[in-house]
């Protein structure tokens, strides 16, 4: 069988080559603790410098304000319990989106449990963060809002720059995270644009490697750390940098950068090919926000659950996913796709396709073609069971 | 007084000793062999060991590592007990001085609060040793408890038993024993083919049949793309904790779903389990007679599940052309997951993945199956070319550790 086509880019990518190659380096002869003052050390320590400005201007930051870190998880992770905690002289209140990552809206449970009080800011009708009633969450002693820019699931591209308006008059103590990952390579990605004060970022949704990532700081909030012993990345993430896997990560997202516009492009006419294709398929729903990404699209496909039809899929040749990964094994539901209004059942049958720079290149009516292959396998059984 | 002071290192020996296999009358030889074996194989990955066999014992020296030589050990079936232990010039003064740094270190990790009781038990197998036993015993029991408060001497069940085994090998000294999971040597009693399911039955009713010398290797049956991936994995990770007591095995993996689909397609919607199972035994045989194993081994248990009523069991045995065994067939749910958990496969059992079981599951299975409805359903079926062409088609996974 040929090589699948993978139409699961939101969950991973794969490693760009000339990624794999300025990391090798770093793997073999070069491979140095960047904080030792000898000479091996300080090269390292110049790799690590150049992949920071990488990052820095992936997303309109400061190089000194890129806090290396072991990826979005570990970021999301600082950026809430972090700034949370360093600011509860000034109150105990937080403002979540909804359909968050688990790796915001877990640590913002766990604040919870430590006595913070946690309102979620709902989605709209229109898939997009409501600001109106986002508004009146919004408080004196509201002290972390986190909403994320492209969702993950549906692509839709939250309005984070109005937020953030909002959030400065209604809630002016609040530290505002965002979690980015899904926009890098997608749109144009600038923290001061978006005036908020962090952004979390994972080389391995770039076709960067797995083990990297960032937490982008807008000058120097106050953030509690949640690791000690030693004075990397500010005292913010001590311990020896992964310096092959970040310079992969800078080199990664400078790539995604150059390479935005031809493939949001790209996806653009991948996206509208197989709707057009798509609407000849019945019982068939694509999820639809006002804003969004055209590489990632959220489809409530008809009877049976999702996951006989991924299996199916997936004997033919195309990997898709289920909604977020880092949750497909748990068994209960994404709690993410309940906010963007689906129901149970139509959790059950969601599936996802999402575009890398690679696979925008398959054709769109070869895998309509699939689609359409399981969908007469899959009716055709579902008769006969009758 | 007190003797010279012993700074204790690490031990240096494994005492590993075993049961019921000492009893054994002609086979011994052949049970300690498989025993010696089966040590060395699953000690290898920690360390390289050397292996001396003595009376009803086993003296383990590794290169290092001796704490997980001496934990690995204790899983190694036919094992009774295991003692990290330390060796001795075979010198009265240099055994008292050496056996009182083991008792102080036995003592020092008591629990606080726990009682300070102790014995000497002491083995002298070498008549060439210049004291009598009951010498010995008394000149070693004042030699290590002088000067130290608060102990007492107790001779049925003390906290700390302090043993000292004089060997024209040797002399060894230990305090602590790691029980082991008795049974007997893994092999000795022939080769066992399990059906593992996933669930939370089948990898007990595997371990329990290695527990009593079966070799066993394991049959999955998968039924993509119904079933994802994943499933399939897990039962490689099922065999694979498994292997953590026999160190290697086969998994055979069964394309299922032809077999389903004509199932579904041609029989009766109340008889499909019963029919999978009956096609599950006849593969399982098929395999067992090309691959040499002699028996067929389930996790059924009496009256778990509708496919485990008496009746549907005698159904289901019947497609069988092996011996079945099956060793929970007794045990109540509880009793076995009690089981799992200690050998380390309920964590793995319970993530929720579906298996071939779920696929097409009837509404309402038969409870008191009859074998001639089987038989007549599965006329339509073509068994014969059914399962020939799934044993064509078996992946076998090789599974070490």
């Amino acid at each position: 069988m040929s090589a699948p086509i993978q139409l699961d880019a939101a969950a991973t990518t794969p490693l760009d080559a000339r990624v794999r190659e300025a990391m090798s380096v770093w793997l073999g002869e070069r491979s140095a603790n960047p904080s030792s003052r000898h000479g091996p050390g300080a090269r390292a320590r110049a790799a690590l410098d150049e992949a920071r400005e990488r990052i820095a201007r992936a997303s309109g930051a400061r190089a000194a304000d890129v806090v290396f870190t072991s990826g979005a998880t570990e970021a999301n992770n600082l950026a809430v319990l972090g700034a949370a905690r360093a600011r509860t002289k000034h109150g105990r209140h937080l403002a979540v989106g909804a359909s968050e990552h688990a790796s915001v809206r877990e640590p913002a449970l766990a604040l919870a449990r430590e006595g913070f009080e946690v309102a979620w800011l709902p989605l709209g009708p229109d898939g997009l963060v409501d600001l109106e009633r986002a508004a009146g969450l919004l408080r004196e002693d509201t002290v972390l809002v986190a909403q994320m820019l492209v969702h993950n699931e549906s692509g839709a591209v939250h309005p984070v720059r109005e937020l953030a308006r909002l959030v400065r008059r209604r809630a002016p103590r609040a530290h505002l995270h965002v979690d980015a990952v899904q926009a890098l390579g997608k749109l144009e990605l600038s923290l001061p644009a978006l005036g908020v004060d962090s952004l979390a970022l994972s080389a391995h949704k770039v076709h960067g490697p797995q083990g990297a990532g960032a937490l982008v700081l807008a000058g120097n909030p106050p953030l509690a750390p949640l690791c000690f012993g030693g004075e990397q990345e500010r005292g913010l993430r001590p311990g020896t940098e992964n310096v092959a896997g970040l310079v992969g990560f800078g080199l990664a997202a400078e790539l995604a950068e150059s390479e935005r516009p031809r493939f949001s492009a790209a996806a653009a006419r991948w996206r509208s090919e197989f709707l057009a294709g798509l609407a000849d398929f019945e019982g068939w729903r694509v999820l639809e926000p006002a804003v969004q990404v055209p590489s990632i699209l959220g489809l409530v496909a008809p009877e049976p659950p999702a996951e006989i039809r991924r299996n199916q899929l997936e004997a033919r040749g195309l990997i898709t996913g289920a909604g977020s990964a880092c949750q497909a094994t748990k068994r209960g539901l994404s709690p993410s796709l309940a906010a963007l209004g689906l129901s149970e059942v139509e959790i059950r049958r969601f599936l996802r396709l999402s575009l890398s720079r690679e696979s925008v290149a398959c054709d769109p009516a070869a895998v309509l073609g699939a689609l359409r292959m399981v969908d007469e396998e899959l009716s055709r059984l579902a008769r006969s069971a009758r | 007084m007190s003797g010279h002071a012993l700074t204790l290192g690490a031990p240096e020996r494994v005492v590993v000793r075993y049961g019921e296999l000492a009893l054994k009358g002609g086979n011994r030889g052949d049970f300690e062999r498989a025993l010696a074996r089966n040590l060395k194989d699953a000690l290898k990955p920690i360390a390289p060991v050397t292996v001396e066999r003595q009376r009803g014992r086993m003296l383990v020296t590794p290169e290092g590592r001796v704490e997980e030589v001496a934990q690995r050990a204790a899983r190694v079936f036919g094992v009774k007990s295991v003692s990290p232990a330390w060796s001795s010039a075979p010198e009265p003064e240099a055994i008292a001085t050496l056996a009182r740094a083991v008792f102080l270190d036995a003592l020092a990790q008591l629990p606080s609060g726990s009682e300070r009781t102790m014995r000497v038990r002491c083995k002298r197998a070498d008549k060439r040793f210049p004291m009598t036993s009951v010498e010995f015993d008394r000149y070693l029991g004042e030699r290590v408890l002088a000067g130290v408060e608060g102990v007492r001497v107790q001779l049925d069940r003390p906290a700390i038993e302090l043993g000292v085994e004089v060997r024209p090998a040797g002399v060894t000294v230990f305090a602590r024993r790691i029980a082991g999971p008795g049974g007997l040597p893994v092999g000795t009693q022939g080769r066992g083919l399990c059906l593992l399911s996933g669930g939370i039955d089948s990898p007990v009713a595997a371990w329990m049949s290695m527990k009593r010398g079966l070799a066993v290797s394991f049959v999955g049956f998968h039924s993509w793309p119904y079933i994802g991936a994943a499933s399939k994995q897990k039962l490689i990770t099922l065999a694979t904790a498994l292997c953590g007591w026999q160190s290697r095995a086969r998994l055979y993996v069964v394309p299922f779903a032809p077999i389903q689909l004509a199932i579904r397609d041609h029989a009766p919607e109340s008889y499909r389990t019963i029919l999978y199972r009956r096609m599950m035994q006849r593969i399982a045989s098929e395999i067992a007679g090309r691959d040499g194993h002699d028996v067929l081994i389930t996790g059924e248990s009496l009256g778990q599940v509708a496919s485990q009523t008496l009746d549907n069991l005698r159904c289901i045995e019947l497609a069988a052309t092996r011996a079945v065994l099956r060793p929970l067939i007794a045990l109540d749910k509880d009793e076995i997951i009690a089981i799992a958990r200690r050998i380390g496969t309920f964590e793995i059992s319970n993530v929720q993945e579906p298996d071939c079981c779920t696929v097409f599951m009837p509404a309402h299975p038969v409870i008191r199956g009859e074998p001639a409805l089987c038989e007549r359903a599965e006329a339509a079926l073509g068994v014969e070319e059914l399962v020939r062409a799934a044993v064509a088609e078996v992946e076998i996974v090789r599974i070490e550790r």
